[in-house]
């Protein structure tokens, strides 16, 4: 009996390190991007603040991913001498979209509007994390040189926890029927 | 573990007691005038539509698997010369006190803040239970994961999940639709107007026999005209109280003129 009790809680302990390994190690939390843009250098340095680019957030669903024409807006006069501006240029006179990798993707079956928590007050870093200081966006947090955690885990207790108690940081009430299915389902 | 499942069994109780939600934010209620109806069709092809439906083909349909959540019942009284066809288009009466919410094991349908009766499609493990205790048989089951084929599914509605295998399924009142018009009357601080919302069937309906609106609000065109002594609901002796109302067809004794 005792041996079975060692062999289990081995087990167990393996598996949930394997499993927490297996999410922040072997799952793509930040994918190589076509062009090695930093948001280091564009919202940090240079303090272009977010709803520049992405312009859709506060008035749709999605984010948005900048088109080509906005980065062309600087960048057909700044540091176009460099390799990976005339990468973007060659984009641009070929007219084709950036195939950017997306880095937080939802199942289908949530419904996420941009739009209802930029208008309540929920800054992009509360579940982007400190981009300001990423080169490449990454959903990993390296405290110590060591990947710890996730910036957002996206998963449903994590919506539900803000909807009950930290809304109330920014709204004053916990959203109004925050916890219902179809608020967040579809 | 068995205190833990109790616990939960305790919480859950209170939401299957009729008139949980004792004020609630909207009675979303449709009526159908059946004066109105010719029986064309046009709302439940709309509701394929909208809804990701997928059709299912001649063999499914033979083992009474077709997927409309929307279907035109068709009533035919005497013989040829002396006809007389009556429609009512059926689709889930959302009832107040809805009989598939009791059976449900894992409480994957329930009523909402809304007045609706949904269904949380992640939810289902299809058992099936609601669709044998639903009286109106409206409630659909994916019994196989249906593919759209290549051109078709550029057609599929985003704002609707495509359901799999396994998952009971039924009609929303377009729940997404109504989810849009909250969205934007907040933005504009304000409440939803009547008219506001309109689901796929309504607003394709030709001859306006479908009116969708507020039942708790008394200004509304739907909440006036579920005042009509025409009104009758569907099997009202069971007492499910379902907020789809009907305003009976009229018609004249003896024979009829047209044939």
């Amino acid at each position: 009996m005792k041996y079975f009790i060692a062999y289990v809680s081995v087990a167990v302990i393996t598996f949930a390190l394997g499993y927490k390994a297996y999410g922040l190690y072997f799952s793509d939390l930040s994918p190589v991007q076509p062009i090695p843009f930093s948001h280091k250098i564009h919202a940090g340095t240079n303090k272009i603040p977010c709803m520049y680019c992405h312009i859709y957030a506060e008035k749709s669903r999605h984010a948005g991913v900048p088109n080509v024409k906005r980065c062309m807006g600087c960048h057909s006069i700044i540091k176009t001498d460099s390799p990976l501006i005339q990468k973007l240029a060659s984009y641009w006179e070929k007219k084709e979209p950036i195939p950017w990798v997306k880095v937080y993707n939802l199942p289908d079956h949530v419904y996420f509007p941009h739009k209802r928590h930029v208008k309540a007050g929920v800054p992009c870093q509360r579940c982007h994390g400190d981009v300001a200081n990423m080169d490449r966006i990454t959903r990993e947090v390296v405290p110590f040189g060591l990947p710890y955690g996730m910036v957002s885990p996206l998963k449903m207790g994590w919506c539900i926890e803000c909807h009950n108690n930290e809304a109330q940081k920014y709204i004053g009430t916990p959203v109004k029927n925050g916890t219902d299915c179809w608020t967040c389902h579809k | 573990m068995a205190g833990f499942l109790e616990r939960i069994t305790e919480r859950w109780k209170v939401y299957r007691e009729p008139g949980f939600f004792k004020k609630l934010d909207h009675k979303w209620t449709m009526v159908i005038d059946l004066d109105k109806c010719n029986g064309c069709g046009a709302c439940v092809l709309a509701c394929y539509a909208e809804n990701n439906l997928p059709v299912v083909g001649k063999d499914e349909c033979a083992m009474s698997r077709a997927f409309s959540w929307l279907r035109i019942e068709r009533y035919i009284d005497g013989e040829y010369p002396d006809v007389k066809v009556k429609f009512i288009p059926v689709m889930c009466q959302h009832c107040s006190k809805a009989p598939c919410e009791t059976g449900c094991p894992v409480y994957a349908t329930y009523h909402n803040q809304d007045g609706l009766n949904v269904q949380v499609y992640n939810r289902c493990v299809g058992t099936f239970t609601c669709a044998t205790y639903c009286p109106y048989d409206v409630r659909r089951f994916n019994w196989r994961s249906y593919k759209f084929e290549q051109p078709l599914d550029h057609q599929l509605n985003p704002d609707v999940t495509v359901r799999e295998m396994g998952v009971m399924e039924k009609c929303t009142f377009c729940i997404q639709r109504i989810r849009a018009a909250k969205d934007k009357a907040k933005d504009e601080g304000r409440t939803v107007q009547d008219g506001e919302v309109l689901p796929a069937c309504v607003q394709s309906c030709p001859t306006g026999a479908m009116i969708f609106g507020d039942l708790l609000d008394p200004n509304s065109k739907a909440a006036k005209l579920a005042k009509s002594p025409r009104r009758y609901r569907l099997l009202e002796e069971l007492n499910a109280d379902p907020s789809v109302i009907y305003l009976k067809r009229v018609m004249k004794e003896g024979p009829s003129k047209h044939g």
